[in-house]
């Protein structure tokens, strides 16, 4: 033991001597310096600084006010910038972002936001609505809000139902809205009034609340109807392009056939054309070769006749072979002809 | 002068210690109020920020927001007056007016929620019960100063469709007399009578979601489908019924055409016939009998080498056949 204990004084004195400014709270160094009531009082003094320097200023960011209590009481609203404000909790800030727009969504969430966002649709929760026609429809929508009144938004509406304050009247406003309209209203032409309406309506609500928010925009996003009737819906769309191919197709047939039954028609009319053309033409050449004939069978009536007459026979019989030829004087001679040859 | 600062040091501390220790001072901070109590008497209540001073030890002090308080009400199975049943979900704000009362009746927020609820629950169970569906949904009659006109995308195809005879007729529906924002008023009149003594002030009730009951939704869905089938069928027949008309527009024109054109083609052969029969006529009759001969010669031509012929020799032809001086 006193050897340890020797070893243990030879470091004190070393480290002692190494160190003669240093704090060492030692039975030892105790002697090498006395405790003295103003560097205790300095010491504190610097802590307290410390702890005063520390709560005594704020920084209020470009976007945000500060609203100052003193004792709890309402002081000032500061802007943006470093601030003097009085230590040990005797001054209170509350940053309140009163520059940035903020923004709420109803019926879907963007889970992550990035060049591309990702949505969870279908909160049918918030989405599912009546219409004025007793309908189902799915409205998906957002609100963009901007808080105005620092001081009112802090002390007017508790802090844990700020948020939920803003949701519910906006939901009210917008189901109320929808139940005032059918749904192909709210789906189709109403949806401007609906977004006009509804920013009115809400800030008057809010305001009602003195919440100290006042909503800029509604934006309405998707509108459908709801997730068991959309394929009937889509169905309209499909019965309009059926509508208009089954009249392209009448529109096709009547194309295809009446520019055909148009040419047919001239065709007929051309060949009727030919046909008088030729009736015509031959007519007149027959009776051009008749008047020829007949100018030369007047100069010479009996000899003429006698010669057309026997050059026709002539002619005709001189292809023909097979002829029977029977006498006249033959009585009751029946010629025994073969009547099948031109039959089966 | 260290005896000095050793004794202002001490004095300061104990300053601070009795301060601590005692603690006179209370705060109140915007947007509360408090309600003090000696030994369970209340002897103060107060809604003024700032620093306060209350007697060491024997005073509690209890704090209350003077904040709009919310409370959301359970999703409730109402059925309206035409007993149909709807899923109401309201939300309600509220706030506490009167601490004193709040803290003798109610005391704790937790409390006070339980108890606001059944209120509320029961005064909205109430109004919707005895309204009719189109009462509650809506909140005017501006449904019936809308034209209800749906775009249809019908393309350049169909620009012939009239579209009324698609929409049908304007449907005019039931006026009501109250709406939703009036029962939100009445509901919230009914529960206001009750919350007074318990130092509490109920803002609105809010009917933030309407909802079909599940089997009402299925019914509903099948109307809307119907509804919509309706209206795709409509289409459809609308196509069929223009195909048919530029069908029958086809066979109108076709037959007109090709009749016209027969008609035309006649007209002209019609006349060529008559001219030449004129050309012939003019040129025959000059001599009607050598005519007749010259003709059947030509004709003899071209007709008797079809026939097979057994010929006597009586013809003219043959005259000279058994004698030189002819028969």
């Amino acid at each position: 033991m006193p050897n340890l204990s020797r070893s243990v004084r030879t470091n004190d004195e070393t480290a002692a001597a190494s160190a003669p400014g240093g704090f060492m709270d030692n039975g030892n160094t105790r002697k090498a310096f006395r405790f003295s009531p103003s560097l205790f009082i300095v010491a504190f003094l610097v802590l307290l600084a410390l702890v005063l320097a520390s709560t005594s200023f704020i920084i209020v960011d470009q976007t945000e006010e500060a609203v100052i209590l003193r004792f709890g009481k309402y002081l000032n609203t500061v802007g943006p910038g470093l601030h003097y404000k009085m230590p040990l909790g005797i001054d209170k800030s509350f940053n309140v972002p009163t520059k940035t727009v903020l923004t709420e969504q109803f019926g879907f969430r963007t889970l992550k936001g990035g060049v591309n966002n990702q949505y969870q649709n279908n909160l049918t929760q918030e989405s599912t609505m009546l219409t004025g026609d007793l309908n189902i429809v799915d409205v998906e929508w957002i609100i963009q809000y901007r808080i105005t009144d620092a001081r009112s938004w802090l002390f007017n509406v508790h802090e844990t139902v700020r948020n939920s304050t803003i949701r519910d009247v906006s939901q009210s406003v917008i189901n109320s809205l929808v139940g005032d309209r059918a749904i192909l209203d709210v789906i189709g032409p109403e949806r401007q009034a609906i977004e006009n309406n509804s920013i009115t309506m809400m800030n008057e609500k809010l305001k009602e609340f003195g919440i100290g928010v006042h909503v800029i925009n509604v934006q309405l996003q998707n509108i459908v109807p709801p997730a068991g009737v959309q394929s009937a819906f889509e169905d309209v769309n499909k019965a309009i392009q059926d509508m208009n191919r089954l009249i392209n197709e009448g529109k096709e047939a009547y194309n295809s056939q009446i520019p055909k039954a148009s040419g047919e028609a001239e065709k007929a009319v051309q060949e009727a054309q030919g046909y008088a053309a030729e009736r015509v033409n031959r007519a007149q050449g027959d009776v051009a070769r008749f008047n020829s004939v007949y100018n030369e069978y007047r100069k010479a009536p009996e000899v003429t006749r006698k010669r057309l007459y026997l050059e026709t026979v002539e002619s005709l019989f001189a292809e023909e072979k097979g002829t029977n030829l029977v006498d006249k004087n033959l009585e009751n001679f029946l010629p025994l002809k073969n009547l099948g040859t031109g039959g089966n | 002068m260290k005896k000095n600062s050793i004794t202002l040091l001490v004095i300061a501390a104990a300053v601070v210690a009795a301060v601590l220790i005692f603690n006179p001072f209370y705060i109140i901070e915007e947007g509360n109020q408090v309600v003090v109590t000696r030994f369970g008497e209340i002897i103060d209540s107060s809604a003024k920020a700032g620093l306060h001073l209350k007697m060491p030890f024997v005073d509690v002090v209890t704090t209350y927001p003077t904040k709009v308080m919310s409370l959301e009400g359970d999703s409730q199975r109402i059925p309206t007056r035409e007993n149909q049943f709807i899923i109401v979900d309201t939300t309600s704000r509220w706030k506490i007016t009167d601490p004193v009362k709040f803290y003798e009746s109610v005391t704790s927020i937790e409390s006070a929620y339980s108890r606001l609820s059944d209120v509320i629950d029961s005064a909205v169970r109430t109004v919707i019960t005895s309204s009719s569906l189109n009462d509650v949904v809506r909140n005017s009659n501006l449904i019936n100063e809308l034209q209800h006109s749906e775009n249809f995308a019908l393309g350049a195809d169909a620009q012939e469709v009239q579209l009324s005879q698609i929409t049908g007729e304007k449907v005019i529906y039931e006026n009501i007399t109250k709406g939703r924002s009036e029962l939100s008023k009445n509901m919230a009149d009914i529960a206001s009578q009750k919350v007074p003594e318990f130092g509490i002030e109920l803002l609105d009730i809010v009917l933030r979601q309407i909802k079909y009951s599940d089997e009402l939704t299925e019914s509903v869905y099948n109307r809307m489908i119907k509804e919509r089938n309706q209206i795709a069928q409509t289409f459809r027949s609308t196509g069929e019924g223009k195909k048919a008309e530029w069908m029958g527009k086809l066979e109108n024109e076709r037959r007109t055409i090709l009749s016209e054109a027969y008609n035309k083609a006649e007209v002209i052969k019609g006349e060529a016939d008559a001219l030449a029969s004129r050309i012939y006529a003019e040129s025959y009759s000059k001599d009607p009998e050598f005519y007749g001969f010259w003709k059947s010669i030509e004709s003899y031509k071209k007709t008797l080498p079809n026939f097979d012929k057994v010929l006597s020799t009586d013809m003219e032809f043959f005259r000279y056949l058994y004698s030189a001086n002819g028969r």
